[in-house]
């Protein structure tokens, strides 16, 4: 039994279609439209479709994941009424965003109030590409998908500050301001945290990574890393506690104070979109991506696309962590955010590098390997 | 970078009311603050020399919405001072006890929009559902959760239904219960501890300069409380301390009013016993007709029996949840009081902003301002 | 502090500018003073009786003439006084208090805006309550509950 993988459902998928268009077509038109070349770029065509639906769909559903959460954190229940337990609710909501009227402030410069919110969602999307989500369930094993992702995730801060910039209110620039610093502050922190992981399993590639934890998951020796990667997602997220660009009890909205219908809706989405590839990439990177331990019984990791559900489950956890987080939390002031940021996130993190490179030294990696909770 | 003015207001999620913080501000930094008031002023004041005596604590509920009780209870000394007026014991009794519950429901109110600015999301639900429990119990004895109308000249309007003080020792239970919680919320979280500590800080030499009163002041470690210092109603026969701190900052605002809503608890649980055991009438029986009509009469005629009231002035000041709350009412004989002029609490606090928010961030408004706890409705009357 | 006491301590200050002083419903009395001698009277008040806190300044208008009250408290007496002037409705002038207690300030805005009383040298006599420019003064008799003015109401829609 050959694998499932991305390619091969979106293949097969073409030539199905090409298959029975095919058939009701006459000669010369059938060799034509199912010739290899044409089923080939029809299967690029739905494996980005199917990628785009998938991303789009989980985003909303973490939407969901988070309302619910949030009810229950603040003894409510959360969306009822729309579709099973609510489930319906999001899709409502975007619904009624999207038919609203795209409100641009005479004294906005149109070509950034525009652009920023596209090119954010868009930015945000493209990260789905690169990541994998199971054996197979990839656009291709890059070598640098790591390096891509985190590059694709740091261009935020530019379109939040052209769109901030270009609403021209002064609340816009100021949560503009506050996201750009706020968001370079935590990248070094984010990409020092990385480097920990790449030392430890020696590859840019989120695949060879989570091969690699096979044995054992990361978050055991690189527990300092994790927490410090976590912290820095969480700003570079823009959630409580370090939600201060959109900190609506002083900025309104922040960033996004003068947006309405479609544009906020990218605006909302593309923060979901992010929260999802940060949840994704601590799995990816720490919690053993979509292998399970082998205590797990074999009966539930061997099941068809065992692995996706494996790593969908722990992704809403980690998500699931996040909101939790965003419940409990009043929210830091700007200054704090940045000295924390550049005075404690930044050693932490090159304590964590350091600490990867000992135990990569010392070859103590595998006593790891041992603890079941750990994993392997 | 240059100073920029901007506005706070009207429609800000800070303002908690209808009122515009006027910031200058370089970079994050405050460097001046202009308060303007008035979105909300629909004259209470002069409508009240157009209404009888006890029409007025209609208005007196519209005062501020989340403390109708302590205004209606204030109007209420001052015009049966003016009035020349004794109300019966129990009916004293049942004033404290909504003075109380107002008390502890204005504070909750607080506690909820305070922490909402601060960002805590959870106990700004549970501020909510537990003020919810109180407005219950409003409900239960005046039919409604924000504008009561309970309190008259006089007296009060009913008695409590049957079986209310034990619903009420029950929420009080409850209550005490949540306050420890709220106090881990808060105080156990670092991030709260670093953003509140040291953080507008007025001190009790500032605040008497400028008016300011309550909460505020008694942070400063000033004891001060109209219920101690001129007792009014029957607060001379219970037993409460006064809450008090010596931070001046927002911390110390916040464990004042926590330590306040456990002091009404207290003197909750003895106004309940007494009202058990002290049943009586709840409305002067000597009232002239249009005092004791617990309804306004349709005809025009049902206003107009007693015309030469003898004169008066009737002065009083209550310790309402946002500080210190003062009317003054001239009785110059008729039916409609001649001038009355209330002092707002919050009016003084809102009036020193320059001196507590003026050195900090732009994120410190927020919470500065939500720990001097806002009414706009009282300020602007 | 009981009338009599007022009456020792502030006499020598204020002379014949005192008019009187009588007892007045929970405070320690009221003061009846001539508007010119305001600012001493409230030196007095402040510094040699220890009314630090000035709750609240407010204005009536009796038709004839006004009358300026304003409510101080000391923490030491833990009591109010009340102190009252009076001034003619066709030249509303006192000196304002902001200069001893600077929590004047508001009230003396919104005595202004509602009673028409112009508080002489007051650093920031604005309009509080009611929008600026609005010329009404709306907590005199004269103004009518049930007649209202004619205002005409400037609308960007005509």
């Amino acid at each position: 039994m050959s694998t499932i993988t991305l390619y091969s459902v979106s293949y097969d998928l073409a030539s199905v279609l090409l298959g029975a268009l095919g058939s009701i077509l006459p000669g010369g038109a059938r060799a034509a439209i199912t010739s290899a070349d044409v089923v080939t770029g029809l299967s690029v065509l739905i494996f980005g479709v199917i990628l785009l639906a998938a991303s789009m769909l989980n985003t909303i559903l973490l939407i969901w994941w988070e309302r619910k959460l949030l009810g229950r954190f603040m003894d409510r229940r959360g969306a009822m009424h729309v579709g099973y337990a609510g489930l319906l609710q999001n899709f409502a909501d975007g619904f009624k965003l999207f038919r609203k009227d795209t409100v641009r402030p005479r004294e906005a410069d149109p070509l950034g109030f525009l652009t920023g919110p596209t090119a954010y969602m868009v930015t945000s999307m493209v990260i789905f590409g690169i990541l994998p989500i199971s054996t197979g369930w990839n656009s291709g094993a890059l070598p640098l998908s790591l390096l891509l992702a985190l590059a694709i995730f740091s261009f935020a801060p530019l379109f939040i500050f052209v769109s901030a910039w270009s609403s021209n209110n002064k609340y816009s620039l100021m949560g503009g301001m506050r996201s750009a610093a706020q968001m370079i502050a935590y990248e070094v922190p984010l990409l020092l945290a990385v480097v920990a992981v790449v030392i430890v399993s020696g590859s840019f590639s989120l695949t060879t990574i989570v091969t690699e934890q096979q044995n054992y998951w990361y978050w055991g020796p690189l527990v300092l890393a994790l927490i410090v990667f976590v912290a820095a997602m969480l700003a570079e997220m823009e959630r409580i506690p370090f939600d201060l660009p959109e900190a609506e009890a002083e900025l309104v909205e922040g960033w996004n104070t003068e947006y309405g219908g479609m544009l906020f809706a990218f605006f909302m989405l593309a923060d979901y979109l992010r929260a999802l590839v940060g949840s994704i990439l601590v799995v990816l990177l720490f919690l053993g991506g979509w292998t399970m331990p082998s205590w797990v019984p074999s009966a539930a990791t061997s099941f068809p696309l065992a692995g996706i559900v494996w790593f969908m489950i722990k992704t809403y956890l980690v998500f699931g962590v996040f909101v939790w987080i965003r419940a409990s939390l009043p929210r830091v002031r700007t200054d704090q955010l940045l000295r924390v940021g550049w005075n404690r996130m930044i050693p932490l993190s090159l304590l964590a590098v350091f600490l990867a490179a000992a135990l990569v030294i010392v070859k103590c990696l595998p006593v790891f390997g041992c603890l079941p909770s750990v994993g392997g | 970078m240059s100073e920029m003015w901007i506005n706070m207001g009207p429609q800000h999620p800070m303002t908690h009311g209808l009122w515009n913080l006027r910031v200058l501000i370089d970079g994050e930094m405050i460097v001046d603050v202009d308060p303007e008031m008035g979105y909300l002023h629909r004259g209470i004041e002069k409508i009240s020399e157009d209404r009888h005596y006890n029409e007025v604590i209609t208005l007196m509920d519209r005062c501020c919405y989340v403390a109708g009780f302590a205004w209606e209870h204030l109007y209420i000394i001052a015009s049966e001072e003016a009035l020349h007026l004794e109300p019966p014991e129990r009916a004293q009794y049942l004033r404290v006890l909504c003075d109380e519950f107002q008390r502890i429901a204005s504070h909750l109110m607080w506690y909820a929009a305070f922490v909402q600015d601060l960002g805590l999301m959870s106990p700004f639900l549970y501020g909510m559902r537990d003020r919810d429990l109180v407005l219950d119990l409003f409900q239960s004895y005046t039919g409604a959760r924000m504008t009561y109308e309970y309190m008259r000249v006089g007296g009060v309007r009913s008695d409590l239904p049957p079986g209310f003080t034990d619903h009420a020792r029950k929420v009080l239970d409850w209550l005490t219960d949540r306050f420890v919680e709220y106090d881990q919320l808060c105080l156990g979280s670092d991030i709260f501890r670093k953003r509140c500590d040291d953080l507008g800080t007025l001190k009790a030499t500032d605040c008497v300069t400028h008016g300011v009163t309550g909460p505020m002041l008694r942070s400063a470690g000033q004891k001060r409380d109209l219920r101690k210092d001129r007792p009014y109603a029957v607060y001379d026969q219970l037993e409460f301390d006064v809450a008090l701190a010596d931070s001046a900052d927002v911390t110390g605002r916040y464990l004042v009013r926590m330590e306040e809503m456990r002091q009404s608890v207290r003197l909750l649980r003895q106004v309940l016993d007494w009202l058990d055991r002290h049943p009586g009438p709840v409305l002067a029986d000597r009232l002239p007709r249009w005092l004791g009509a617990p309804y306004a009469p349709v005809g025009k005629e049902g206003y107009l029996l007693k015309r030469n009231y003898p004169k008066g002035v009737g002065f009083s000041a209550v310790e309402e949840p946002h500080g210190e709350a003062q009317a003054y009412v001239v009785n110059e004989g008729g039916e409609h009081p001649y001038r009355v002029k209330f002092r707002s609490p919050v009016f003084a606090n809102i009036s020193a902003a320059r001196q507590y928010l003026v050195g900090y961030h732009v994120a410190d408004i927020p919470p500065i301002m939500g720990s001097v706890d806002v009414c706009v409705g009282e300020v602007d009357r | 502090m009981e009338p009599v006491d007022l009456t020792a301590a502030l006499g020598p200050v204020l002379g014949d500018r005192l008019l009187g002083v009588e007892a007045f419903p929970r405070s320690a009395g009221r003061i009846r003073f001539e508007r010119s001698g305001a600012l001493d009277l409230f030196r007095a008040v402040r510094d040699s009786l220890g009314f630090r806190h000035l709750s609240m300044v407010g204005g009536i208008d009796w038709t004839d003439h006004r009358e300026v009250f304003y409510v101080v408290w000391s923490d030491d007496r833990r009591e109010y006084l009340f102190l009252s002037t009076d001034v003619p409705a066709d030249d509303p002038h006192v000196e304002s208090a902001s200069g001893i207690w600077p929590s004047a300030n508001w009230h003396e805005r919104e005595a202004w805006e509602l009673v028409g009383i112009e508080f002489d040298h007051h650093p920031d006599l604005r309009h509080l309550l009611t929008p600026d420019g609005y010329e009404f003064r709306p907590l005199l008799r004269s103004f009518k509950l049930h007649e209202p003015e004619e205002l005409e109401v400037k609308t960007r829609h005509v």
